[in-house]
């Protein structure tokens, strides 16, 4: 199999530059007036960083009044249900009271930012209740949500060396045996008794390639990387 | 980036990604290429932007619930003072005489380690899983390699990620967004190689010949087959 041109030895693991500048632009040119000392003291953006900075549970109070209905449309909308959609105004709003203290106005309008993570919350709560793979989250879809803006230039190096090597090669060099008994139990994942079913083999003749399988692999595996 | 995608999502699709209405299969594939594209990015924030706007707009009712006990609850947490580091998460897959960096959320799904198969015709297929309404598969076509004949039950979105392959309607190289419909019968074909990520409603099903599964290996099992085997 020297076909194979993919050779997946090692994938590196780094970190990724945040790219927001678009966005932040966008936020920028919006409707509401952005210059903080211009700020309306009763508008959202005015409240959100009352909360943040002053902790003020008033600020929050009528930020949670503002906005939990919506929220709470929002949570119907998607998933329909009225519990998930309470539990998602839960989600959201502990999500503004936690990070408040990161918003500034380079992220866009109060109503933007909460509405986008109203959506990311939903997301990530509908994913959990069907129990579907947690390995990425709304963060990961849409990046952005809460970045260290300060972070952005910041580029950091930390690399871990992941193997992936393809084992074809070793295994082509088994006796084709061997390889049926390696392919049914390691690649498939077929019990021992399973395995000895289908190959038509006793299992403790199996259980007997299996094992001199597995010590020529790790030889071969061996010399190649010593 | 350069290199400039000729084709992208549609804006109806991206309207879908800013509201969050899609399954994560095709998130995943949106935000990927967004992450490439330029336009799009732009397009999306002014979507998400529209979309608050909708949200605003929405009648909203919750049936009068009560929930000062629930801001007793939140306020009791404490705040955030900064942004958690983000974890660290490959990000570049290694071919043969070079390496391609990958979309972050694609590096993300990637991470716990991709299971190359081997079809038929040079076409290699590492399937991740994302939800329960796609089927999610890196793709690998080696130079030279053609997939069988076959159409779709749903729609298939093809995202390029390195190399170039073209089929009976295009050319498609890195950072291009493909979506075909069950109406498409295709035969991509790749001269120079290409990796891809793909997103399927249903499973394809192949109208001519069969996609043979040929030794479908991966280290991340057969380590653990190592290490199952001490214990013989
Ligand atoms: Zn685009």
């Amino acid at each position: 199999m020297a076909d194979i041109s993919l050779a997946m030895d090692t994938i590196m693991m780094g970190t990724f530059p945040a790219k927001k500048e678009a966005q932040r632009k966008q936020a920028r040119d919006s409707s509401v007036p952005l210059a903080a000392n211009r700020l309306d003291p009763d508008s959202d953006e005015s409240l959100l960083i009352a909360v943040g900075t002053k902790q003020s549970t008033d600020a929050f109070n009528e930020l949670f009044n503002r906005f939990s209905k919506r929220v709470f449309a929002h949570g119907m909308k998607i998933t329909r249900n009225e519990q998930l959609s309470k539990d998602l105004v839960q989600e959201a709003m502990l999500t503004v009271w936690q990070k408040a203290p990161l918003y500034d106005l380079d992220r866009g309008t109060a109503q933007s930012w909460i509405f986008t993570l109203t959506r990311n919350r939903c997301f990530d709560m509908l994913r959990k209740q069907k129990r579907q793979p947690s390995c990425v989250s709304a963060d990961d879809i849409w990046p952005g949500e809460f970045e260290d803006v300060d972070a952005h230039g910041k580029k950091e190096h930390e690399f871990i060396e992941v193997e992936i090597s393809l084992v074809e090669k070793y295994l082509s060099q088994l006796p084709a045996a061997q390889q049926a008994v390696v392919e049914q139990v390691y690649l498939f994942d077929r019990t021992h008794e399973e395995a000895s079913a289908l190959l038509e083999i006793p299992l403790g003749t199996l259980k007997s390639r299996l094992r001199l399988a597995m010590g020529k692999l790790r030889q071969l595996i061996g010399n190649e990387n010593d | 980036m350069i290199n400039e995608a000729n084709f992208h999502p549609s804006t109806e699709l991206l309207q879908k990604f800013a509201a969050g209405t899609l399954s994560g299969g095709m998130n995943v594939a949106i935000s990927a290429h967004v992450e490439l594209c330029e336009l799009c990015r732009k397009q999306t924030s002014e979507l998400e932007a529209k979309a608050t706007i909708d949200w605003l707009q929405t009648p909203a009712d919750d049936n009068g619930a009560e929930y000062s006990d629930m801001i007793a609850n939140i306020i009791s947490h404490p705040q955030l003072n900064k942004a958690e580091e983000k974890k660290s998460i490959l990000s570049e897959m290694h071919m043969l005489d070079h390496s391609v960096s990958l979309p972050k959320v694609l590096a993300k799904a990637a991470a716990e380690g991709l299971v190359w198969k081997k079809l038929g015709g040079g076409i290699n297929q590492a399937q991740i899983s994302l939800d329960d309404e796609t089927q999610c598969e890196f793709i690998y076509m080696q130079p030279g390699s053609q997939t069988p004949v076959h159409k779709h039950q749903g729609s298939e979105v093809t995202l390029v990620l390195d190399g170039s392959f073209s089929d009976e309607l295009g050319q498609y190289g890195r950072s291009d967004f493909i979506m075909r419909t069950s109406i498409d019968v295709h035969q991509p074909r790749s001269d120079e190689g290409c990796l891809c990520f793909a997103v399927l409603d249903k499973p394809l099903t192949f109208t001519k010949g069969i996609a043979r599964l040929l030794n479908p290996l991966n280290n991340y099992r057969f380590k653990k087959a190592l290490s199952q085997n001490t214990n013989f």
